[in-house]
């Protein structure tokens, strides 16, 4: 097999690596804020799920939460296995990922000072409309750089989805190595990986630059 | 006084070190998920086919046994890194790791690739895999058969290719779940997943033969031969053929004994 044809068959797997990365984010990213939002709620019950939640999410690694969500449901209530595994693989993704946003957006949140609220209330501000137009976009500037690492983390992250045989772009590298006796495949996999990562670099720094307005 | 036995305590702990990196240790490689030939036993111990014949052939030769459980992928890489000195684990010789260089014992287990599918799921020839969700464990002999030998077959199945799995057990439970239809595998992993999970019928077709053996790094020819004559040893004063019945398997694929007429 010659190192185009091994390129040609691992784009092929691309495609799902991709629907994995952007799914993930579709979801997990609004689902992070209603995660943070929970969290920071002055209702103790509630505050406190959240708190386990996320601490459950972060504590176990992502591939047991794969392993869970995919055929938990078979062991523990005979129920079917999905055969379209895109469906498992975004929910533990999404689940993962809303506990890791979620932090940060409320470590953004929390860093806004309390003046803020007091003034824009004195102006007239509903508190939605102050957190909406005034307190958001501050959080959104300062919480992007560590947005990034996430999702850099996540496009290396879509590997894992192998535990349960969803074909993406590594799993292919992996069949080829395999049948090859080869290491080409892994190089050529770290270079796709970074390729994918330089653009998302690229993308972020795009929007870090738009939102450092008072330079 | 004090220093009198200090030093002492050196010098016995200097010898105890010595003896320890005389005494050869023998790092075995295995699949520990590969039930009847090298997995986690009840116990929590490693048992299995392969790692007992391995076991009576290090006693022979005075070594210390370590049993090294690899990620089946990257078995190869693993071996040449040094992490263990050979992969023996129910492993098909391939002809791909020869002319990679690595030296391969004779064999030792003939071997069949088979279907595995679940009873009411429709199949009972290969022609009825037709557009059916068939699994292969990634990395087995069964994947490349389905790349390269039966890449006609796997082209029927649903998505034009097996779906890759990372182990047998997986593969195994999803065929039980109705999420696959059917699974490419070898035939005593077959028969082990059919006492775990009710209801699996294997195909009476033979996908392709193989045979089993022993990878060593390449320049290990020395090493290799020392196994090959413990394990013949071990064909002659007949453990070769209690291990096989221990474990279940069938005496006919014991390529090392001496054939009946």
């Amino acid at each position: 097999m010659t190192i185009l044809t091994m390129i040609a068959k691992m784009s092929e797997g691309l495609g799902r690596t991709c629907a994995i990365f952007f799914l993930t984010l579709l979801f997990s990213l609004p689902l992070g804020m209603l995660v943070a939002l929970l969290r920071m709620s002055k209702n103790r019950a509630v505050s406190t799920v959240t708190k386990v939640y996320i601490s459950v999410l972060r504590g176990t690694p992502l591939m047991l939460q794969l392993l869970a969500v995919t055929y938990g449901p078979f062991y523990l209530f005979g129920l079917g296995v999905a055969r379209e595994k895109l469906v498992p693989v975004i929910i533990a993704f999404a689940l993962n990922y809303a506990a890791y946003f979620a932090e940060i957006y409320r470590g953004g949140i929390e860093s806004i000072g309390r003046g803020q609220y007091e003034a824009a209330e004195v102006l007239g501000y509903s508190r939605y409309q102050c957190f909406l137009r005034i307190i958001l976009p501050q959080v959104v500037k300062r919480i992007l750089p560590s947005v990034t690492n996430e999702v850099v983390t996540l496009v290396k992250d879509t590997s894992m989805a192998f535990t349960v045989a969803y074909q993406e772009m590594f799993t292919i590298g992996k069949q080829i190595a395999n049948s090859q006796t080869s290491f080409m495949p892994f190089v050529i996999a770290g270079v796709f990986y970074f390729l994918f990562n330089a653009a998302v670099a690229f993308v972020m720094g795009a929007f870090e630059k738009r939102l450092s307005y008072y330079r | 006084m004090m220093k009198k036995s200090l030093a002492l305590l050196l010098a016995l702990s200097l010898v105890l070190a010595a003896s320890l990196a005389l005494a050869d240790t023998f790092k075995m490689g295995i699949d520990a998920e590969y039930p009847p030939f090298s997995y986690l036993d009840d116990n929590g111990e490693y048992a299995g086919f392969d790692v007992e014949m391995c076991k009576a052939v290090c006693e022979m030769n005075g070594w210390d046994l370590e049993i090294v459980p690899v990620n089946w992928d990257f078995k190869l890489n693993s071996l040449d890194s040094g992490e263990h000195d050979c992969v023996w684990s129910g492993m098909t010789i391939l002809d791909s790791m020869k002319e990679a260089g690595y030296v391969l014992s004779f064999p030792y287990y003939d071997n069949t690739q088979v279907v595995l599918t679940k009873e009411g799921n429709g199949i009972a020839t290969t022609a009825d895999l037709a557009g059916k969700r068939v699994a292969v464990q990634l990395g087995t002999s069964g994947q490349e058969l389905l790349e390269n030998d039966q890449s006609a077959l796997s082209a029927t199945f649903e998505g034009g290719a097996a779906v890759t799995m990372e182990n047998f057990n997986i593969c195994g439970t999803e065929l039980a779940a109705g999420s696959v239809d059917a699974v490419v595998i070898d035939l005593p992993v077959a028969q082990t997943l059919q006492k775990k999970f009710s209801g699996l019928v294997i195909l009476d077709e033979n996908l392709g033969s193989e045979q089993y053996g022993i990878c060593f790094r390449s320049g290990d020819d020395a090493l290799c031969a020392q196994v090959e004559e413990g394990i013949m040893k071990l064909v002659e004063d007949g453990t070769y053929l209690s291990l096989a019945e221990k474990y279940g398997l069938d005496p006919n694929v014991l390529c090392l004994l001496p054939k009946a007429e």
